[in-house]
């Protein structure tokens, strides 16, 4: 801590005139992953990368470097000053920030998730791997944990610094031809249920044995939280960027205030104490702000960085990501509010669906549609009268996301964490009419 | 650097490991982009790190630091060895590698210029330039061009006695429009989507790619694509160029003849493959005229060098030769799976801090002897689509679907009306089985993928897809949600 503000100090001397911000990226991390049973890889990296931005009379320029003695600093910043001098002059360009107040945020460093041991990590594998062979089964997965701080400073006077920790235990089974999956993260590594996650994945593994062909086409589809949350982030990320917005590039571009999703369906991003917590400013040093986007199927508003809220005559919202940036501001700390019951109430009010366990390289087709494809993975099975009656073969969607949740039948009453582009908090979901557009083989 | 590497080395025989190596990696890049008027980025960037990989009583244990004092390589060496021990609780066999002979040398991309010693404003003027042209029409709502250069210098040395220093050059462009219309938006690139081409070499390779040139194309054709009908849905034939054959061929080959994945050690996160090892040699991949070759000394590809990351020389070998699965992209570790006593050499790491992975190689399609005239001649019912826009493909790099920026309906052997939102689906063997011409080698040309995603933690590796126009029949063409 006390280094990086001396190295900011440092860079700030060297910027003489010109504005100066300075991004300070300590991390360090480890990971076990197992494959077939037995431990295949097992690495651990530390990095410190400072990043620099120079602006002087509308030109700019950003630098990268690791390396934090005196002379690699003094190399780095003239570079940096040199190539301003040698650009022209561009009359709009965005001064550096004003500091602000930043809220405190939650505590999200636990010591002891960042000192786990690789013989801690290799035990955890271990279990899971002891169990598989036990039962003719196969694990695969990670066990990984880390610990990084950032500093945004300027020579305005912004100095904002977080640190967190993380966990992630995720774990992938084979029975035959069988897969079941399971993953939980968490800043704390006292939070994962590992043995109910390696139970949830070696059940489902084997309860997907010998899956049948169906054909593709129209179905209701159960979506458990991790499917659900690849689609939804897509839904926030594309859909409530300022840039996008401003661009007229965006599905929500001249709906603000309209019901143009279920009203069942209620997101916002919130860093500061919501469900999915994380850094209490943006990458400009800015303050975050909760920020509601769909309440009860009605669009509210596009996030704000600095550039596209003055582009758009409104403040920021403080979600800019380093900057410059080729993607605008996003939204990275989701909650989806929850709805009522459980999975399996969801699964019971079925007539006809399928439920999908996860989805696999989801990707877009059409930004201001939202318009996407992916298969399923890891555990796909039919459901008839209430009741999963046998897995399905993996199958591929093509589906338009804003109409897919304009289709909520009903919405689980428990959020949990899930992968997505940053922090994800999100229920499960039923949805009418999701377009199968083909199956695989397997 | 060899002087501080060694130091790493003298740990891991000290403690007397079946294998160790250290790389230290010195990288610079630079990149520049204008969009809409303004500087939207201007980066300079310089790192320096080591990682030093050990086998130790069979288990293999990484770490990596950016210290760069003999000290800090020593506490980072012993990191790797105490992760190694960690290791050996859950093995089910010592882990061997294929030998390799040991060798000291220096190899680099050949190059002209030096894109480093160009002078920034030279580079920035003519991103402006092609700017202004891009800005020519009110509907263009982004107007996006830019550069981007890449130097990494490894000195990587192994506890077998290779002591090879290597300087990898890689330089890459792209400028793109996108037209917004009553809610209708549509992007045209040159040379291809995806942060454009990039391919080993100095600033001769911006020279040729002529950006200016094609600023006003670009623009007039995203401007067409507004106007232009959706891509109707349907089974019909299909030639496939610009980018969007690399990305079938790294997508659906590349991938899938990852040795590592076909072992199943990627199943947790990317996938397996079906391409399973008792198929090697034997395994009908495609039509006969379908000849897929992995080379590492491929003049301009991104994979090129001296040697890969397992300090294995650089080789060409067949992925798919005549239609048949007849190699792997493999490492030391597995090449002894499928019988080989040596790896093929397609083992490389992202940067200093992550270990060495089975990667694609430069992977080609190898160029048929059809005039593109003819190839599109023969087409009673079809479409020709060009560059990606947007990929997906299962698990084991079976089913695909596949959107691309651009499509032109052929009737009648006459290329007609463009079509917008383009996009097909298949399964990999039956594609690649439906191809029934490929256009000569003059029509041949090398395409870079400079984002190649793999791993935990993930990790991003550079490599080539050199390929002709080719044509497939009956696809199953434009899906939409």
């Amino acid at each position: 801590m006390k280094n990086t503000e001396t190295v900011c100090k440092k860079i700030f001397r060297l910027a003489g005139g010109a504005q100066c911000e300075v991004m300070a990226s300590i991390h360090s991390s480890a990971l076990t992953r197992f494959a077939d049973n037995v431990i295949s890889q097992n690495v651990a990296s530390s990095s410190a990368t400072f990043t620099v931005r120079l602006l002087d009379n509308g030109r700019t320029v950003k630098l990268n470097f690791n390396q934090t003695d005196d002379a690699s600093l003094k190399r780095a910043v003239s570079s940096g000053l040199e190539i301003l001098k040698k650009q022209k002059k561009v009359p709009g360009l965005l001064p550096l920030a004003k500091p602000r107040p930043i809220p405190a945020g939650k505590n999200l460093y636990f010591k002891e998730t960042a000192e786990l041991s690789p013989l801690y990590r290799a035990e955890r594998a271990a279990e899971l791997a002891k169990a598989c062979k036990r039962n003719g089964q196969t694990a695969y997965g990670t066990f990984e944990n880390g610990a990084s701080e950032l500093v945004i400073a300027n020579n305005l006077g912004v100095f904002a610094r977080h640190r967190e920790t993380s966990a992630v235990h995720s774990v992938t089974v084979r029975d035959r031809d069988g897969f079941g999956w399971a993953e939980y993260s968490a800043f704390d590594v006292h939070e994962i249920p590992f043995a109910r996650l390696n139970d949830t994945a070696r059940a489902k593994a084997a309860a997907s044995r010998s899956p049948r062909e169906i054909k593709p086409g129209r179905y209701t589809v159960i979506l458990e939280p991790q499917a659900a949350s690849d689609l939804l982030c897509y839904l926030a990320v594309y859909g409530f960027d300022g840039q996008l917005y401003n661009e007229g590039r965006s599905f929500i571009c001249g709906k603000l205030g309209k019901k143009v999703l279920s009203p069942l369906l209620s997101f916002g991003d919130n860093a500061l104490d919501g469900a999915a917590p994380g850094m209490p400013f943006d990458y400009e040093g800015q303050p975050r702000t909760k920020a509601a986007l769909v309440e009860n199927g009605v669009i509210i508003a596009p996030v704000h960085d600095r550039s596209t809220a003055r582009a758009a005559k409104t403040a920021s919202t403080g979600h800019a990501l380093p900057q410059p940036s080729d993607m605008g501001p996003i939204p990275l700390n989701l909650a989806v509010k929850p709805g009522s019951g459980t999975l399996e109430d969801l699964i019971k009010g079925t007539e006809r669906g399928i439920l999908v366990t996860q989805f696999h390289y989801t990707n877009m087709l059409k930004e201001q549609l939202v318009e996407m494809t992916g298969m399923t993975r890891n555990g796909t099975f039919m459901v008839e009268n209430g009741k999963i009656t046998f897995p399905v073969k993996n199958l591929r969607f093509t589906q338009n996301m804003a109409e897919a949740f304009n289709d909520v039948e009903a919405v689980s009453g428990q959020a949990v964490p899930c992968a997505a582009w940053g922090v994800m908090s999100c229920p499960a979901f039923r949805l009418k009419n999701f377009n199968f557009s083909s199956s695989t083989k397997f | 650097m060899f002087k501080l590497a060694a130091k790493a080395i003298e740990i891991a025989n000290k403690y007397k490991v079946d294998f160790g190596d250290v790389r230290v990696i010195e990288k610079r890049s630079q990149n520049l982009s204008v969009k809409n008027g303004e500087i939207n980025g201007l980066t300079d960037q310089t790192t320096l790190g080591y990682g030093i990989r050990v086998l130790y009583q069979g288990a293999w244990g990484f770490a990596s630091g950016s210290r760069m004092t003999e000290r800090a390589v020593a506490d980072t060496a012993l990191k790797a060895i105490a992760i190694a021990k960690a290791s050996g609780l859950l093995m089910a066999g010592r882990v061997r590698l294929a030998p390799e002979p040991a060798y000291t040398d220096f190899w680099q991309t050949p190059f002209l210029k030096d894109p480093f010693a160009v002078p920034v404003e030279t580079k920035l003027d003519l991103l402006f330039r092609i700017d202004a042209v891009l800005r020519g029409n009110k509907k263009i709502r982004v107007a996006a061009s830019e550069m981007r250069f890449l130097r990494e210098r490894q000195w990587h040395m192994t506890t077998e006695g290779s002591r090879i220093e290597q300087v990898q050059l890689s330089s890459g462009a792209s400028l793109s429009a996108t037209a917004v219309q009553n809610g209708d938006v549509q992007t045209r690139s040159y040379p291809c989507t995806h942060g454009g081409q990039t391919l080993a070499g100095g600033w001769e390779v911006i020279e040729a790619m002529n950006m200016l040139d094609h600023a006003e194309q670009v623009r007039e054709e995203a401007l067409a694509l507004l106007a232009a009908s959706v891509c109707p849905a349907g089974v019909r034939d299909l030639i496939i160029s610009g980018n969007q054959l690399a990305l079938q061929i790294h997508e659906s080959v590349g991938h899938a003849s990852e040795l590592d994945r076909v072992l199943g050690y990627e199943e947790s996160y990317a996938g397996s493959s079906f391409a399973t090892t008792e198929k090697l040699g034997k395994f009908r991949y495609g039509s006969p005229i379908v000849n897929l070759v992995a080379d590492a000394t491929l003049p301009g590809g991104l994979a090129t060098a001296g040697y890969d990351d397992d300090a294995v020389k650089a080789q060409r070998w067949h992925i798919i030769k005549d239609g048949i699965l007849s190699g792997y992209m493999t490492n030391r570790e597995f090449c002894g799976k499928i019988g080989m006593k040596r790896s093929w050499g397609s083992c490389r790491a992202d940067g200093y801090s992550c270990i060495p992975i089975t990667r694609i190689c430069n992977l080609s399609l190898m160029p048929g002897s059809t005039p593109l005239e003819q190839l599109v001649g023969e087409v009673r019912d079809g479409i020709m689509m060009e560059n990606n826009m947007s990929w997906s493909i299962d698990q084991k790099r079976l089913n695909f679907q596949f959107g691309c920026e651009i499509g032109w309906l052929i009737k009648n052997g006459k290329k007609t009306r463009m079509v917008k939102n383009p996009t097909y689906q298949g399964i990999t063997p039956e594609f690649w089985g439906s191809c029934d011409a490929i256009a000569d080698h003059g029509e041949w040309r090398l395409w870079g993928v400079a984002n190649c995603g793999k791993g935990q933690p993930g990790q991003t590796a550079m490599m080539c897809h050199g390929s002709s126009p080719a044509r497939f029949r009956k696809v199953k063409i434009g899906m939409h949600g």
